[in-house]
């Protein structure tokens, strides 16, 4: 039975049904095969309101959403292009990092692309960084900030899996800058290599590109700060956060007027309340499948087969990959981590080192061909043809995969800072 | 994103309105009162109580509300493999058969999150201001309720186009 509606959910899935409909659809199968009332369903759901930190995930998408609307990301990109620039392969770092920063705070939710990348697009081509090479970087870095604090896939990784919120925020510093570095080693090699041009470095155009954005710099800083220094609760940062971006872009920058906040409000409470309702389903699917000891099924019949960490790391990369190019993240994480979490740590692998293997293996997944996400947001944004992105993705995935093969077999990379 | 609701039934406007604007509201209410509570804390030393399970309460009116909106324009998080290999017909048929199945499924969720309110009603106490946790957690049925009628329009106007053989119509052109 429990096979059979596996079957369906699998079915309406692929169907197009909404993806919370499809958990909601098992939780209350399931829940009726063990003669229990619907209304435990929804008692399940009812416990979000019950987690003082789920309140992080608006206001973090808020602000970040906030940002993209206003002049930020314009003030950024001219910060970070006085600051590097005048490296070789500069353009591509400020490109990284930039996409980056903005992944992290809007999640891989297609943002960063949108908002950054109609400014980064002309500007590399003009730097002659050429089509490939900029359409596979801004392509890839749609995704590229989702292990750095505060990304909302972290947060609801640890939600999840009832792993610490600041322990996720520091074991993804880590593995986020390997993941950066190793695309910035490429970007400055094509840099050197080719003809790309240079923006000489200025004091006077540096200055005065920090003056500009001193209201907005700080914010990490102070944030990140609050958090690691234990003096906020992650909640109470994400409080701090969109106080002050509403503060900073509506009052002193006046990007953004009043009359635009219900729009902006509605847009990220549109992916917000997508992420919760599937969050919702998703309790109550999970308690059945841990009183039907589902984990623990799987588990028995994995053992024979996987012997030892490293096989099941192994196993689990390739399962990875395969999911994270067929569902979007939020999805993946209420409906896959539930499941592997136990198994993980019978393999002894360590719950944060998992999540930030779960997110990498993600963040791939997201501009893997043939559906990762990433590209058709790409081609829509840059009117381009999809097999052209295709191609420009597979050089920044090989790269990414070589990430993703230490971060997942050095766990001191990321269990550095947690322990 | 462009302005929707320009068609579609005066009723429907109206409440599209009324939960853009409320949504906005929750929004601000959440941004302040949280900010609030961290200036009382670190400078007066002193907490409002009932801020909190306040807030945890309007992190679910925005989320459940969120959901409604996204159910407007279409733009539930799903994974679409076989629509899009069907011809456009086929297509509008299928959103028939998905949207129908999903305004059931959500109307068996009003039926759940009624029980479980009127349970609540009997036996619970309040949740903060003596204000009766009932009260607070009919936003469940309300949404869920708006949900299914919003999956149900969909399917109506599916079944439209699957008629005169066109192609889907697009998220929040047609429907409320």
């Amino acid at each position: 039975m429990t096979i059979l509606i596996g079957i369906v959910v699998v079915l309406l899935a692929i169907a197009g049904v909404p993806l919370f409909v499809v958990i909601a659809t098992s939780a209350l199968l399931s829940f009726a095969m063990a003669e229990l009332d619907s209304s435990l369903v929804i008692i399940e759901m009812y416990r979000m309101a019950n987690m003082p930190i789920l309140i992080s995930i608006p206001l973090f998408a808020f602000s970040g959403y906030l940002m993209a609307e206003s002049g930020s990301p314009q003030r950024l990109l001219r910060v970070s292009r006085a600051l590097m620039g005048w490296m070789p392969g500069g353009l591509a770092l400020v490109a990284l990092v930039t996409c980056a920063a903005f992944t992290a705070l809007t999640g891989a939710s297609g943002v960063t692309i949108i908002a950054l990348g109609g400014l980064l697009y002309p500007a590399l081509i003009a730097e002659r960084y050429g089509e490939k090479f900029s359409l596979g970087l801004i392509t890839t870095s749609g995704s590229r900030g989702l292990l750095f604090p505060p990304s909302i896939p972290l947060i609801l990784y640890a939600i999840v899996a009832s792993a610490s919120v600041d322990d996720m925020f520091r074991g993804g510093l880590v593995p986020g800058i390997l993941m950066v570095s190793l695309i910035g080693v490429y970007g400055v090699i094509r840099g050197a290599r080719g003809k790309t041009q240079r923006t000489p470095f200025t004091w006077k155009e540096a200055g005065a590109a920090l003056w500009e954005a001193k209201w907005e710099l700080p914010l990490p800083v102070i944030v990140l700060g609050s958090i690691f220094s234990g003096w906020l609760a992650v909640s109470e940062a994400a409080a701090l956060t969109a106080f002050l971006v509403l503060l900073v872009e509506v009052v002193f920058y006046r990007d953004v007027k009043l009359k635009d906040l219900p729009r902006i409000v509605r847009e990220c409470m549109v992916l917000v309340g997508g992420i919760l309702i599937i969050l919702g389903a998703a309790l109550a699917y999970t308690n059945y499948l841990i009183d039907a000891e589902v984990p623990f099924k799987i588990l028995e019949s994995m053992q024979s087969h996987v012997t030892g960490k490293i096989m099941f790391l192994l196993v689990l990369n390739i399962f990875l990959l395969i999911v994270g190019s067929m569902l979007d993240i939020f999805s993946a994480l209420v409906v896959v981590v539930p499941l592997i979490a136990p198994i993980a740590l019978e393999y002894g692998v360590h719950p944060v080192h998992l999540g930030v293997i779960f997110l990498t293996n993600l963040e791939i997944g997201y501009s893997t061909p043939p559906v990762g996400l990433n590209l058709f947001i790409s081609s829509f944004r840059f009117k381009k043809p999809i097999i052209r992105l295709y191609l420009a993705a597979i050089p920044f995935l090989i790269i990414s995969l070589l990430g993703l093969i230490l971060i997942t077999y050095f766990p001191q990379l990321t269990l550095w800072l947690v322990e | 994103m462009s302005e929707h609701g320009t068609t579609g039934w005066g009723i429907f406007r109206f409440l599209n309105h009324l939960e853009s604007g409320l949504l906005t509201t929750l929004m601000m209410s959440m941004i302040l009162m949280a900010f609030g509570q961290i200036v009382l804390r670190n400078m007066f030393e002193f907490s409002i109580l009932w801020a909190d399970p306040f807030l945890r309460h309007l992190v679910l009116w925005t989320g459940m509300l969120g959901a409604a909106m996204a159910t407007r324009d279409g733009r539930h998080i799903k994974m679409d493999v076989l629509p899009q290999l069907l011809p456009p017909r086929g297509r509008a048929v299928l959103a028939v058969l998905t949207n129908l199945f999903s305004a059931a499924v959500c109307a068996v969720l009003v039926k759940a999150s009624i029980r479980f309110v009127s349970d609540e009603m009997e036996f619970g106490g309040p949740v903060f201001l003596d204000i009766p946790a009932w009260i607070v957690q009919l936003i469940l049925p309300a949404a869920f309720a708006l949900i299914a009628v919003r999956f149900l329009i969909f399917a109506v106007t599916s079944a439209r186009s699957a008629w005169r053989n066109e192609s889907e119509p697009q998220a929040g052109e047609a429907a409320a």
